[in-house]
């Protein structure tokens, strides 16, 4: 089965082929295209994996393109990590499939979703399946136009074709970190294979100073497309785009693409101590940062937008920290509560059609299903035991912990705390209290519940596969058996634990019984409220830095390059063509300009070198 | 006399088909009543074109020849580089079928025979052997791009753009020829290859570099490079939207023909002045690199700022002219197979979006970028077309330009010493790209329709996107199609004389 992998992306590319060119005669029926073709990819996912389970890893590659004596490979391969990813990656993708024929019905554009859909699935599962990093840049790009079309699917707002623009240069700055981060193991090594980089690295081809540097090159393209500080600010925006996207890009997939690049180029970043500590340090950063502004946010999506920044933060921190197993199990009980957690705000948005909490509450009785699901993953993601964010949450404190950086453990604790406060606040916002909103509000069509149910189940039951209790399977697994659970200290659980239920019962107080008021905080700290709320003001930051920068070179070069210096010809000719220049300012005094222009650039080269009498540098 | 009857004249075949073409052309233009549609010859021009390219093609397996006194050369450079200018001239020839400007297509004809001319000399130049027949070849192709520039004969903006190519085209010509005369004084010989083997010995280094210095910028006109730029925005946007097609793919090809023919050849051999005692084009690294650079950082930067399509192109064009000149600078061991690979890509990409643009000038009347708005509302398939050669000139993975940048890329980092600044300068360019390629994709795909739906593609046009469109995704995804093509040139071992 390991060899057919490579047909498990192609489902998803069938599906965008046939809704691009039918889907405007088949209209409703695109849903069905859409959700069969996942289907079948993650029937064939689950195929790949059983065939891992039982053997080793596979990989097949052939010739892509020849250069002077330089072969390059395209192919796929199967590990323990990426066929595991194939499996959450397609399932997502299916269940969203589902979710969204509910969600999306009535839009006009509906065949046209559903194709996007489909190249975004498509460019996510050639992403895992690649062996090679050149291959992964590919599809890495491939999925970031995914994420950029269907960011800006509503094109009538102002906000949704900003903010895919937005995410698209944003992401691409971290890119460039990428790309040159490749050229540079590519020059070193002669490969663009995982596994000869690791060997280059393993037998020190690679030196110490080049391994740090690419792999801190590389970690920028992460921080990009995961959103870590500080180029996070394009995933807020990003909630402009329908909601079943918002769960499956920019919260269970394309996201976790960073923590996987990362992950998947695990030796490379454990030869370098210093790489390991840059990840660690911005993931722990991140994590407590957006969970801060997490607090103070309106907007349902938004919240569930930063706490997915946040958590993003922790799969780095355990990275960082040395535990691969605790990222990818984190990762993967992420996938499930916060996928649940986003269809389940969707429920909500398409029941009260307002995004803004303040305009909800009083939603428990009327949606039966969405409310109590909603919980579920509210109780996941804030590590209450038993439930799988518990587990995999325990995980990463326990990694940072047995990694000795105490300060990145408690600043992970603090953020708990936070995260089970900011997720409270927003379940006793909306589903509690009185409602706060006109009309008639309806749960959801049971296309949009079913998928629910299923993430509910799997945001409990998924933490069971890497549990203290019952054997760490996954650890394991991902490891070919070489994974032994490090015993970290019992109290460990314990303080996750009080942490998580102290910020339910704070939630409570300021939300649910009201005994707190609630503006506690910004009546006794405005500034730090309102520095809450701007987002610590980045976006700002970035607006009056960057921007404003590129912009004023922009203007400055269009200005030189068209007025200044037509304008010094003028002087020196001054006398001369005043007259003429006024009168045929359009014609022929531009032609004269560039001819000007160039003559200057000659002269100024030959002084150069008659000054330098050759030597240039 | 006797050796000119009896030289290898089956050598120029392309070049006898392109020429006998043009003459039928004229010929029957000048007698077919004048109420008759030009628009077979448009067809029969671009035939014409495709003949040659077959011609070429066949002619691949061929040794090396040089013949007229080593005036000619068909080498493997010649021959590749023949093979990108015949598909560019063949593909604007399309586009000229379907050119419908406002006050009539009365000049169809000329159009395509002009720019049959104008392909010849593009060829000549990639085959020549001499400074003269250089200079010749390079100045049929100008000289037929300003009538090309200037075909629109009562439209104000097309009459601008043919003067402003003149004047400048015109103080290029001096300035090369200025740096041509240096070289003959030098050496005595107008040969390249003598010229070369002369200079290996010279001990004037200094007047070489002068020489080197003013052919340097007469070429960058030709390139629309930095310092040699300004004219090409004016030009692309006055002129009809076919010529415009043509100069920035075919001429441009050319002027990087010119400048590989003429400064590898020359200069590679010759020695620098000072302490470097390697050869005077390695020591002029530098020089090429800043030129590059700063056409990068102009292009792209100004490019933000444009409104109307041709305008946009033409920064673009620049743009990807200093991202040739930059895999010039490098100088690696590749570094005419990248360019010739760029170069394709760039046929490919540049002509696909040109068809579009075409269209939507002909329908509209206007280049303004509102023309695009919502285009994916009424012709999904075209739209998806034109993303596809935008996302391929910004260089996204799955598309042809990102295989040819990625090239580039290479050359420039694999080299020793790496050239890292500009590779990086090359990187955040190209970022500073994607904002004006996504402004674009912006209204293709996001914006309500607000013009009325446009007619469908004519054949020609849609015959030229079609083409492009196979050619960028197939360069893109299978990338070997290519190099099996650049293969069959043995890496241009051939090139020195």
């Amino acid at each position: 089965m390991m060899n057919l992998a490579w047909v498990v992306p192609l489902f998803p590319l069938c599906s965008f082929a046939l809704l691009l060119l039918f889907g405007r005669k088949w209209k409703k029926a695109s849903a069905y295209v859409g959700i069969v073709a996942t289907l079948l990819s993650l029937l064939a996912a689950l195929g790949v994996l059983a065939g891992r389970l039982g053997g080793t890893t596979y990989e097949a590659n052939w010739t892509w393109m020849q250069i002077g004596d330089v072969t390059l490979t395209a192919g796929f391969s199967v590990t323990a990590l990426n066929a595991w990813m194939l499996v959450v990656v397609a399932f997502v993708s299916w269940l969203v499939h589902i979710y969204s024929q509910g969600y999306m019905a009535g839009d006009e554009r509906f065949s046209t979703f559903y194709a996007y859909l489909g190249l975004f699935t498509f460019a996510m599962l050639g992403l895992v399946l690649s062996p090679n990093l050149l291959q992964a840049y590919i599809f890495w790009e491939l999925v970031g136009l995914g994420s950029f079309l269907l960011i800006g699917f509503y094109f009538y707002k102002e906000e949704a074709k900003a903010a895919a623009k937005k995410a698209f240069i944003m992401t691409r700055i971290g890119d460039v970190g990428f790309f040159i981060g490749m050229l540079l193991l590519f020059w070193q090594t002669k490969s663009f294979d995982y596994d000869d980089i690791f060997r280059a690295v393993g037998d020190g081809t690679l030196s110490p100073g080049m391994t740090t540097l690419t792999a801190i090159l590389i970690f920028i393209g992460a921080i990009g497309k995961s959103g870590q500080f500080p180029l996070h600010t394009w995933l807020p925006d990003a909630m402009e785009g329908p909601t079943p996207v918002s769960a499956l890009i920019h919260a269970a997939t394309m996201v976790a693409a960073g923590v996987y690049l990362v992950a998947a180029l695990f030796p490379l970043y454990e030869a370098s101590e210093a790489a390991m500590m840059t990840v660690a340090v911005i993931g722990g950063v991140t994590a407590i940062f957006a969970a801060t502004i997490g607090l103070v946010q309106t907007d349902i999506k938004r919240v569930l937008a930063y706490s997915t920044i946040s958590q993003l933060g922790y799969m780095m921190l355990a990275l960082g920290s040395g535990s691969y197993v605790a990222a990818i199990f984190h990762l993967t009980t992420h996938a499930f509560f916060k996928a649940l957690l986003f269809l389940a705000a969707g429920s909500v948005i398409h029941a009260v059609h307002t995004q803004n909490i303040e305009e909800m509450g009083g939603l428990w009785r009327r949606l039966p299903w969405t409310a109590p699901l909603f919980l579920v993953g509210a109780l996941s993601i804030s590590g209450v035991p038993l439930f799988a964010g518990f587990f995999s949450k325990d995980e990463i404190l326990a990694a940072a912990w047995l990694n000795g950086s105490v300060e990145l453990f408690w600043l992970a604790v603090a953020a708990a705390l936070l995260t089970s406060f900011y997720m409270f606040r927003l379940f006793f916002l909306v589903f509690t209290g009185e409602a706060r909103h006109d009309g008639d509000a309806h749960e959801a069509p049971m296309s949009m519940v079913g998928p629910m149910v299923v993430l509910g189940v799997l945001s409990v039951a998924s933490g069971y596969i890497q549990t203290p209790w019952f054997g760490s399977f996954l650890g394991e697994w991902l490891t070919d058996g070489a994974y032994h659970h490090e015993a970290a200290p019992g109290w460990i659980a314990v303080v996750a634990t009080i942490v998580s239920l102290v910020g339910i019962l704070l939630a409570w107080l300021m939300y649910g019984k009201r005994t707190v008021p609630r503006d506690w905080l910004s009546a006794r700290a405005p500034h730090g409220y309102e520095l809450l709320r701007r987002h610590y003001y980045v976006d700002d930051f970035y607006r009056w830095t960057v921007v404003a920068l590129v912009s004023f070179i922009s203007r400055l070069l269009a200005y030189v390059d068209r007025y200044l210096v037509e304008g010094i010809v003028r002087l020196v000719t001054g006398t001369v063509s005043a007259a003429a220049s006024a009168g045929s300012r359009g014609q022929n005094g531009q032609a004269q300009t560039y001819g000007a222009v160039t003559v200057a650039g000659l002269a100024i080269l030959v002084v150069i070198f008659a000054l330098t009498g050759g030597y240039w540098l | 006399m006797n050796d000119v009857w009896q030289a290898n004249w089956s050598m120029m075949t392309p070049e006898w088909i392109v020429l006998a073409a043009a003459i039928v052309l004229l010929l029957i233009d000048l007698v077919m009543p004048k109420e008759r549609s030009r628009r077979p010859l448009a067809w029969g021009a671009a035939a014409g074109a495709v003949l040659a390219l077959i011609a070429t093609a066949a002619m691949i397996p061929a040794d090396p020849v040089s013949i007229l006194h080593d005036t000619f050369r068909l080498d493997g450079f010649a021959k590749a580089f023949k093979l990108i200018l015949l598909a560019g001239g063949a593909l604007a020839l399309l586009l000229v079928a379907e050119w419908e400007p406002k006050e009539g297509s009365h000049y169809r004809g000329e159009f395509a025979y002009m720019m049959l001319f104008a392909l010849l000399g593009a060829m000549m130049t990639a085959s020549s052997g001499d400074l003269l027949t250089l200079f010749v070849s390079i100045e049929l192709l100008t000289v037929s791009s300003y009538v090309l520039a200037g075909l629109r004969k009562t439209a104000t903006a097309s009459n601008e753009a043919a003067l402003k190519y003149v004047i400048n085209g015109g103080i290029a010509t001096a300035i090369m020829l200025f740096g041509m005369s240096y070289v003959f004084g030098l050496t005595g010989t107008t040969n390249l290859g003598d010229i070369a083997r002369e200079l290996q010995e010279t001990n004037e280094p200094y007047m070489l570099a002068l020489a080197f210095l003013l052919l340097l910028i007469g070429v960058s006109f030709k390139l629309a490079t930095v310092p040699f730029h300004m004219w090409a925005p004016d030009v692309y946007e006055g002129a009809p939207v076919p010529a415009t097609a043509f100069f920035s793919v075919v001429s441009k090809t050319a002027g990087f023909v010119l400048l590989l023919r003429l400064f590898v050849t020359i200069f590679a051999a010759a020695p620098a002045e000072g302490r470097d005692p390697s050869s005077l084009l390695l020591s002029m690294q530098p020089v090429i690199t800043v030129l590059a650079g700063l056409t990068m950082i102009i292009g792209n930067v100004v490019a933000l700022r444009q409104r109307s399509l041709k305008r946009l192109l033409a920064y673009s064009s620049i743009a990807h002219a200093g991202y040739l000149l930059a895999g010039f600078a490098a100088m690696s061991w590749a570094m005419i197979d990248s360019l010739w690979i760029y170069l394709l890509a760039y046929v490919f990409m540049n002509i696909g979006a040109f068809a579009i643009v075409a269209h939507i000038v002909n329908e509209t009347g206007s280049d303004d970028l509102a023309g695009l708005a919502g285009l994916y509302r009424h012709r999904p398939l075209l739209a998806a077309a034109l993303g596809l050669f935008l996302l391929s000139l910004a260089g996204i993975p799955g598309t042809a330009g990102f295989i040819a940048k990625f090239y580039l890329f290479i050359g420039l980092v694999v080299t020793e010493p790496g050239h890292y600044v500009l590779a990086t300068v090359m990187a955040v360019t190209t970022v500073v790209s994607y904002v004006y390629y996504f402004n674009l994709l912006v209204q293709l795909f996001f914006r309500p329709a607000s013009l009325a739906p446009l007619r469908r593609l004519p054949a020609g046009l849609s015959t030229a996107v079609v083409l492009c469109a196979l050619g960028t995704l197939a360069i893109g995804w299978v990338p070997d199609l290519a190099y099996d093509v650049l293969a069959q040139f043995g890496h241009f071992g051939d090139f020195l004389p």
